[in-house]
């Protein structure tokens, strides 16, 4: 696939780009100085913030796996194939950051999984690669506004490591090209014919993927707005992120044509005001029932769940 | 870390040793059964997969194919990153030994995108340098990552 695509963008050149760009956790002096920064009060208050970050990238590379069983061109389908693993690389660094912090119980293990967190889990094993692409290319660029532009600073901010803001000067790299690509495949998608659009967007109507969709993320959405205000982070830049969203999103000639796009820019919305009704009838009791659910119902998750790593190499 | 090419791993003596193959999943459905009688370890390095049979079967190939990686992996994640995707490759192996190779516990599937090849060991995307102490690559895989 060439520059010509409809919307102009060289998703070769960007694949080149990717390939340039890795970066391996062997690349950083882990031993390095500064992590005694991290004081115990901090520790404290970091160590719940950094396991959610570290199961956001997790479960976003298992979205990202499922994008690429869907991708519209073989090039962009190998984009995909690079980002799974860079999101996965995220989580590895992540998680070597939280050895490094003193974070980590004896073995070093992943922190166990809030059950929002489970289920979001749970959703994708069983219909994430049947999602749309459309519905998942939508929903992906979301998130990774929200990480990139409000968690992510608001860790820089808290932490002086050296050795910290090594590491998220390659993840934020990485993170700008998946926006770029993220985006411009709406704009792909976008230019697609009208119709086919609608029909793919009233197929995503299936109630199944509607439930799952409302009871899975509108609550782990949400509890992790509260968590992260709770510790301090600024609504502004919350709200600021989220914004970004729709800024980019408005750029473009065609998103603006995707339903799902509208749809997810109205629900961000709602979940950065919090004095929208949106939290009162919706996403704060959903917070507390599956707060009841017994974590053994959701079964055994496939095998990815276990290949996130702190270790730079393995033999 | 030895690096083996094309056929040069036919001659090789794997004994004790740990074992990385990058190949694509017809190829590495030829090396890793052989490999795996020696070495300590093997570590597959999958860049496409392909369907595998055991046998030729004509007409239905792809539906035996699907159904006999069924019955050959059980785990469903393993599975699915032994699936051929959409622009994958329709060729199917011919191979009586690969699934039950990938089962045995010395030998690890790897599916993330190999970008390196270091002093020590193979680098892949989710950021991890895999120490071996021999790589088998194929011509085709070597050129693509030398580019």
């Amino acid at each position: 696939m060439t520059a010509s695509n409809g919307t102009g963008f060289d998703f070769d050149a960007m694949l080149q780009t990717i390939k340039d760009k890795q970066w391996s956790l062997a690349d950083i002096d882990w031993d390095a100085p500064g992590a005694e920064t991290m004081t115990d009060e901090l520790r404290a208050k970091m160590q719940p913030f950094m396991a959610d970050l570290v199961w956001i990238e997790h479960v976003g590379a298992r979205g990202f796996a499922s994008l690429a069983t869907k991708a519209p061109t073989e090039t962009i389908q190998e984009i995909y194939h690079y980002f799974h693993a860079e999101e996965q690389k995220h989580a590895n660094a992540e998680l070597a950051l939280m050895k490094r912090w003193g974070m980590l119980d004896e073995d070093g293990s992943m922190p166990e999984p809030n059950i929002n967190v489970k289920m979001a889990i749970k959703v994708l094993d069983e219909f994430g690669d049947g999602l749309p692409l459309t519905g998942l290319a939508t929903l992906i660029p979301l998130l990774e506004c929200a990480l990139d532009g409000a968690l992510v600073k608001f860790l820089l901010e808290e932490v002086h490591d050296p050795v910290c803001h090594e590491v998220f000067r390659h993840i934020n790299s990485d993170e700008a090209r998946h926006i770029t690509v993220d985006f411009q495949v709406l704009e792909l998608i976008g230019a697609g014919p009208l119709h086919k659009l609608l029909i793919e967007s009233i197929g995503n109507l299936k109630l199944q993927v509607i439930v799952g969709l409302i009871v899975v993320f509108v609550p782990l959405i949400n509890k992790m707005r509260d968590n992260i205000v709770a510790m301090g982070l600024p609504e502004q830049k919350l709200y600021n992120a989220v914004k970004r969203y729709g800024t980019i999103g408005g750029r473009g000639h065609y998103t603006q044509r995707i339903p799902a796009y509208h749809v997810l820019r109205s629900q961000a919305a709602m979940v950065i005001d919090r004095s929208h009704p949106y939290h009162r009838l919706l996403a704060d009791p959903l917070v507390k029932l599956t707060s009841f659910v017994p974590a053994r119902i959701l079964g055994r998750p496939q095998a990815w769940v276990d290949e996130v790593t702190h270790e730079p190499v393995a033999s | 870390m030895k690096r083996l090419s094309d056929d040069d791993w036919r001659d090789h003596d794997f004994t004790g040793e740990r074992v990385g193959v990058i190949a694509d999943g017809v190829e590495a459905a030829r090396i890793v059964p052989r490999v795996l009688r020696s070495a300590a370890s093997v570590k597959v390095f999958q860049r496409e997969p392909t369907w595998v049979l055991p046998m030729a079967v004509p007409v239905v190939g792809t539906l035996a194919a699907r159904l006999n990686l069924r019955m050959s992996i059980k785990d469903p994640w393993t599975r699915r990153l032994l699936t051929p995707g959409q622009f994958g490759r329709r060729e199917v192996a011919l191979s009586r030994r690969y699934y039950r190779g990938l089962r045995h516990p010395s030998c690890t599937l790897v599916a993330w995108p190999v970008y390196a090849i270091t002093d020590h060991g193979i680098r892949t995307a989710e950021g991890i340098e895999h120490r071996v102490d021999t790589v088998v690559i194929t011509s085709t895989v070597r050129e693509e990552l030398a580019s």
